[in-house]
């Protein structure tokens, strides 16, 4: 797994985004899991949270269930974080 | 079949009950299925006529009101919002001690979310299956 630089991640248009920045851990976890049905297979999901386990845990949800996490740009108080949908 | 994790939930104190809810939450969150066992005070806070009116904190209790206001400010639902947003998201059981049925004399229908009673032996049988077990 190879994650993309900021500037990489900056450019990516993504097939949806996910703004869970109104709750907390494990909201923005639970957002992501419901959505990601919502983004064709290859497609890339971006998730907004101001919540910092957040930007931990995707990581490892989507290397569970075989997501594959593309990486995460700080913004003003809040988090973007990447992945692709892979089956 | 998913990885499971199993909670025995013997309190009926609003403090552990968001702590379960959070992490019945990520458990589902993260693609395990979650079993619950709810013992004596478990079943109480349960109870359709309690469920939402239940302001009894463990530890800390002098500080209570001032907890209740920061997980209103932080937008964090209660814990029984959490729990049925869980089950309607992933696979959620949630079972009741028989015995402490009868000591609240209680039915199926008295109790929100709860599926099913069960006895100890088939709980131990439903933990001995599962990847996580704890008891709040």
């Amino acid at each position: 797994m190879v994650e993309l630089s900021s500037d990489e991640l900056k450019a990516l248009k993504a097939n949806k985004v996910v703004d869970a920045r109104g709750t907390s851990c494990p909201g923005p976890l639970l957002a992501a899991k419901r959505a990601i049905t919502e983004v064709p297979v290859g497609g890339v999901m971006e998730v907004l949270s101001s919540d910092a386990g957040t930007k931990r845990d995707i990581p490892l949800w989507a290397k569970k269930v075989g997501h594959e996490y593309l990486g995460t740009v700080e913004d003003a108080g809040y988090f973007r974080i990447f992945l692709k949908r892979k089956k | 079949m998913a990885d499971k994790m199993c909670v025995t939930v013997m309190s009926g104190s609003v403090d552990r009950l968001v702590g379960l809810a959070i992490l019945v939450s990520g458990a589902v969150g993260m693609d395990m299925d979650v079993e619950l066992f709810l013992q004596l005070w478990g079943v109480h806070a349960f109870k359709k006529d309690v469920i939402d009116k239940n302001m009894n904190l463990s530890e800390f209790s002098e500080m209570g009101e001032t907890v209740a206001k920061r997980l209103n400010e932080l937008n964090l639902p209660k814990w029984f919002e959490l729990l049925k947003q869980a089950k309607e998201l992933g696979n959620v059981k949630i079972y009741a001690c028989s015995t402490a049925a009868k000591v609240w004399n209680v039915e199926l229908d008295d109790l929100e979310m709860v599926d099913e009673f069960i006895g100890a032996g088939e709980w131990i049988e439903k933990m001995r299956e599962a990847k996580i077990t704890l008891f709040v």
